[in-house]
């Protein structure tokens, strides 16, 4: 059985979240880590975008200022996502590209690891859960988990977020959907295409709850041991510096 | 005359490709490829920007760049195919 470096949950702004990805990233290039899974929440609340993708054309930024919510590029492609403090548990998992569990196919990847999401899922008592290509995990059709993934610096970084419950008016007054995206689907109302535990399952489930089946999800669906763990000296200098240099400036999440 | 063109494209059954386009006497001067896709690796994306300033207006020729430019760099793109890329641009630049 693999092991993994196990992060439990903690909770940063957005700029330190993903700097963390990153560090992470290098160490492993660098033979300094080793495969890693960490859970996450966003606090202030945030909003991510794909790598490819313009921040204006996302993103109601003048509204993200005034409601204090962050904004963010991401390295990995995709779409844009919120990230609400008490609504989400995100998951970032690394590995060096030769590790058994990083599949050259990439959709067969994301499939892979995604089986972590639909196992946690299970566990908390939703049994339909399905991987929907490219990067969903879907209940009854609806998004649940959008996942992203990255391969640079010689590593495999997937990181996703799983919706707890869904402030829907506040998703969308933060996020400009594209009109282009809801007509493909012949669906022009939102609340038919995302979904979140707590709608489904008609329960209150607890950020805990949810932390503790991805942690029990991931570990089983990928037979990994999880091993407890936090961030090296180098890592969390690493990580201060990108959030600091890189995520933090207008330079990199306004490049487009 | 330099037009700013956009279009944005929805692929069936895969993501969403917008273009941002420049164009001055019939070329390419400015192309920005966004959307909610995959590509590894990314910084692709950049030089297929790069590739394609002084591209004149045909579908042909833009989807050839595109796809050497691809092979080149060893990339892989998710989501979309390089037809769709050409497409949209080709929508943006008849968006006028």
């Amino acid at each position: 059985m693999d092991a993994f470096r196990f992060i439990d949950l903690e909770t940063h702004d957005a700029y330190i979240n993903m700097a963390i990805d990153e560090a992470i990233m290098l160490a492993i290039k660098e033979g300094n880590a080793p495969p890693t899974l960490r859970l996450y929440r966003w606090k202030p609340s945030a909003v991510s975008i794909g790598t490819f993708q313009g921040m204006h054309d996302e993103v109601d930024i003048a509204f993200c200022k005034s409601s204090g919510i962050d904004f963010i590029r991401r390295i990995t492609g995709g779409g844009a996502v919120y990230h609400d403090y008490n609504g989400e548990v995100t998951y970032s998992i690394l590995m060096p590209k030769k590790h058994p569990l990083a599949r050259t196919d990439i959709i067969e990847s994301y499939k892979l690891l995604c089986g972590g999401v639909i196992r946690a899922l299970y566990y908390l008592g939703i049994k339909n859960a399905e991987f929907k290509p490219i990067n969903d995990v879907t209940v009854n059709g609806k998004k649940v988990s959008g996942n992203a993934m990255t391969r640079r610096h010689g590593c495999m970084l997937q990181h996703g977020t799983v919706l707890l419950s869904l402030d829907i008016h506040q998703m969308f007054t933060i996020l400009k959907v594209p009109q282009e995206k809801i007509s493909d689907k012949m669906i022009s109302d939102v609340k038919e295409r995302v979904t979140s535990i707590q709608d489904i399952l008609n329960r209150s489930v607890t950020i805990k709850e949810l932390q503790e089946t991805l942690a029990r999800g991931f570990s089983d669906a990928l037979n990994i041991e999880l091993q407890t763990g936090k961030l090296s000296a180098e890592e969390t200098q690493t990580a201060m510096k990108l959030a600091k240099e890189k995520y933090s400036t207008d330079e990199w999440n306004f490049s487009r | 005359m330099i037009s700013i063109l956009e279009a944005n494209y929805k692929v069936p059954g895969g993501k969403l490709v917008k273009v941002k386009l420049d164009v001055s006497s019939g070329k390419i001067t400015k192309i920005q490829i966004m959307g909610d896709f995959f590509l590894h690796p990314e910084e692709t994306i950049l030089t297929i920007e790069e590739s394609l300033l002084g591209c004149h207006k045909s579908k042909h020729s833009i989807e050839e760049i595109i796809e050497h430019t691809i092979n080149d760099s060893d990339a892989t793109l998710i989501g979309a195919t390089v037809s769709d890329f050409s497409k949209t641009i080709m929508m943006a630049w008849e968006s006028t």
